[in-house]
């Protein structure tokens, strides 16, 4: 039942996914956060089976932090993005895979773009300009294809998630009530309200 | 265990349906409409025969052809002609071919919960003197069209027949456009080369191939009448005319 | 007219007659009327027809065996499923919009049907679900519509042609019937004049329903009224594009426009549903077939000269060919 958003705009990667942790027919908690910060410029919202979400999160960012350490440098977003496709795809024929669904958003500070990576938890991974995951995805993904803009402002590309979240409150029979939503751009990450 | 003791209770299944294979094809054109259909009949990767035909004359300016579970199939075409006969008998006239189409659809849905496995696809001519092509699934959804391709090799044919009648993802030369309709002669050949296609790549169709052809009262049949293995099925020489072309299918 | 009421009505001794005749009869499949013109869909006047039911004993477990594609993909009778239709009520009538595709499988078994169903020039049903149930059910609904005509020498309200469906279809609930179908129309208008005369409660309570209405109806037996519904698998994604640019005081340009682009939007993302868009507008005197658009000329060149029209395609990429989100310095770009 996790939902998912992100979209770009003129310089940035906009991520938000609810804040809900749900185990049965039970909200376990309200307010956690499922958007990862994994480097200066790198974010990732995971959802997906209970359990493997977290483990596989941590374990992607130490190891984007470890490369950063022995590098100085951290991997640019379409590394990042291709390595953690790699480990999920390696995962899906371990003994037993994560069954985790990601959004990979990232600002690659040498070529001023911003990236955006929607990956499954098979392993399948594409660019996109906007992406969701979960049942928003099925009120969502028509409505950015309307709205969307490549080169929104910060305001605009908020006003554009407002809209994603407003339909899924509007249609969705179960609606998250919370979400939690970060931006990264050149300046780094940072969380927002909505 | 089933022992023959009924200490435990047993379950029969009833499967009162088979898919006989074979396709079924009609195009209609401006003033005439072509109904074909091929005449094996198979069952599984037996053919029970080579000559079992799925097209039938209804009336003067009315084929029906039938395709799926060849027992529900000639059910279906006894009912559907007994019904005419009471039409023709009550009114001294033959029942409209837009008339015949909701008839099937009523027939049909009378079945609809104990379907006749039946892809019916009508053709013939319409009460204006235009060509006509009504298709039906199992329970009577029907709509009128230019062409279809029902049975085991719809799926190779109908988009044959998209590209070749409708001129689907064909663009026509400069200063041209597709024509509405093509003549007679077109459209045989684009029906034969379906069969003769579809033979080749299925397995359930082939070994003999039935084409119906309908001519507007007053039309040219188009040399139709001097090709080879054709049968003229007229009653009348003054209103529509019947013909039926027969060809050989690859028996393999 | 006299006689000719009796025969149709369901209250007099003929058609206590014709009911236990209907009992009695031996063979369903031979009746009178079958001789006559009335062969079709005529015989349907006497009341709801009788259905042939295999004999087995679940008669409903034994359709759903041979034809339900979503537990078996590979049983015999596909019936077609897979749709997007919408209907929504403003300040100027109904917009009513259907795709064009039926598929079976994965097979797209038709790209040019007509899931409207002009049941009479003021009634349009949708289609989603069994195909041959809508079609078939919406006709008989059409004849049933046209008695209330003769009989109560008026039209027919919405709510009451809706009801009439919903309670014929909840008769069947559990056999095994699938549609989920919108009932749009315009009641007919009450007459100031007629109103200041004998304002009674009965009067007043007719003058609120009269208008654009549309009625949901689906074959658990579900009605519901409302302004604004969307049915089918692409129904979501209609969904999104729809609610976010509905108004009540849209005018009629811009609401032809919205029901084709969230049809549109159900083509783009669901495979189910797609190759045309239907559009109607269902006003004061009745409805009006609006066009007909193909999904894919609708992505690449729009719908053409209509009003309302963006003048460019619909498709994303269209719509943002040359914007990027790269922030670049001009300076370094030029570089």
């Amino acid at each position: 039942m996790d939902i998912s958003f992100a979209l770009t705009g003129k310089g940035y990667v906009i991520v938000a996914a609810d804040t809900v942790a749900a185990r049965s027919i039970v909200k376990m908690k309200v307010d956690e956060d499922k958007i990862k910060v994994l480097s200066p410029h790198l974010l990732m919202a995971y959802s997906g089976e209970p359990g493997d979400t977290v483990q596989f999160a941590e374990y992607v960012e130490r190891n984007i932090r470890l490369y950063q350490i022995r590098n100085t440098h951290a991997l640019r977003p379409p590394s990042a993005a291709s390595w953690i496709r790699r480990t999920l795809a390696d995962s899906l024929r371990s003994r037993k895979p994560y069954a985790v669904n990601l959004l990979v958003g990232g600002y690659d500070t040498s070529t001023h773009n911003p990236h955006l990576y929607w990956i499954d938890y098979l392993g399948t991974m594409s660019e996109v300009p906007f992406a969701a995951h979960g049942y928003g995805a099925y009120f969502a993904l028509s409505l950015l294809d309307r709205y969307h803009d490549p080169e929104a402002s910060v305001e605009e590309g908020l006003a554009t998630l407002k809209r994603c979240i407003d339909e899924v409150a509007k249609r969705l029979v179960v609606n998250p009530e919370k979400y939690k939503v970060k931006i990264v751009d050149k300046d780094g990450v940072r969380e927002v309200e909505i | 265990m089933p022992d023959g003791s009924f200490a435990h209770p047993q379950q029969r299944q009833f499967n009162p349906y088979t898919d006989n294979g074979g396709t079924i094809l009609a195009i209609a054109g401006a003033d005439f409409t072509v109904i074909a259909g091929d005449t094996r009949q198979s069952e599984g990767y037996s053919i029970q025969t080579r000559y079992a035909p799925k097209v039938f004359r209804l009336t003067d300016r009315a084929v029906l052809a039938v395709n799926g579970f060849a027992a529900d199939g000639n059910m279906f075409v006894k009912k559907v002609k007994q019904r005419l006969e009471w039409y023709r008998h009550a009114h001294a006239k033959d029942m409209p071919l837009h008339a015949i189409a909701r008839l099937i659809q009523t027939m049909l849905y009378a079945q609809r919960f104990f379907p006749y496995y039946v892809y019916n696809i009508l053709g013939g001519i319409e009460e204006d003197g235009s060509g006509a092509v009504y298709s039906f699934d199992p329970v009577g959804s029907y709509e009128r069209e230019a062409c279809r391709a029902a049975g085991a090799a719809q799926s190779l044919v109908q988009p044959f027949l998209d590209n070749q009648i409708y001129f689907k993802n064909q663009k026509a030369a400069a200063g041209q456009s597709h024509p509405a309709h093509l003549p007679l002669s077109d459209v045989l050949a684009i029906v034969i080369d379906s069969f003769t296609s579809a033979t080749e790549r299925h397995i359930e169709v082939g070994d003999g191939l039935e084409i119906y052809v309908v001519v507007a009262k007053g039309r040219s049949p188009q040399g139709l009448e001097t090709m080879r293995n054709v049968q003229e099925l007229s009653t009348r020489p003054d209103g529509d005319r019947m013909f039926i072309l027969r060809r050989e299918l690859k028996k393999d | 007219m006299n006689s000719f009421l009796t025969r149709y009505s369901s209250t007099s001794p003929e058609a206590d007659i014709r009911k236990a005749k209907e009992l009695f009869d031996e063979d369903g499949d031979v009746s009178d009327v079958m001789w006559g013109s009335a062969s079709g869909f005529g015989n349907l006047a006497s009341g709801v027809p009788m259905f042939k039911l295999p004999s087995v004993p679940d008669p409903t477990s034994f359709l759903r065996m041979h034809t339900d594609d979503h537990a078996d993909p590979s049983c015999r009778i596909k019936i077609k499923h897979g749709t997007t239709t919408l209907a929504f009520r403003f300040q100027g009538g109904v917009i009513v919009a259907v795709d064009s595709r039926a598929t079976a499988g994965s097979y797209v078994a038709s790209g040019t049907v007509k899931k409207v169903i002009e049941i009479n020039p003021y009634l349009l049903g949708t289609m989603a679900g069994g195909a041959a149930d809508c079609q078939y059910w919406e006709t008989y609904l059409g004849i049933q519509c046209r008695l209330h005509e003769l009989r109560n020498r008026e039209r027919i309200s919405v709510a009451a042609a809706s009801k009439y469906l919903s309670n014929l279809v909840y008769s069947y609930k559990g056999m095994g019937l699938s549609m989920g179908t919108m009932i749009c129309g315009w009641d007919k208008t009450v007459r100031i004049p007629e109103m200041n005369r004998d304002c009674t409660e009965a009067i007043r309570a007719n003058c609120r329903l009269q208008g654009p209405a549309i009625f949901y109806v689906d074959s658990d037996g579900s009605r519901l009224k409302g302004d604004l519904f969307s049915v089918g698998s692409g129904s979501t994604f209609a969904y999104g594009v729809l609610d976010q640019g509905y108004r009540w005081d849209l005018t009629d340009a811009e609401a032809q426009e919205l029901g084709r682009r969230s049809i549109y939007a159900a083509g783009h993302r669901d495979a189910f549903s797609g190759n045309t868009v239907n559009l109607y507008h269902v006003k004061q005197d009745g409805w009006q077939f609006i066009g007909n658009y193909d999904v894919s000329k609708l992505h690449y060149e729009g719908p053409g000269d209509v009003p309302g029209a963006p003048g460019t395609g619909y498709g994303y990429d269209l719509r943002v060919a040359g914007r990027t989100s790269s922030d670049a310095p001009q300076s370094e770009g030029q570089a």
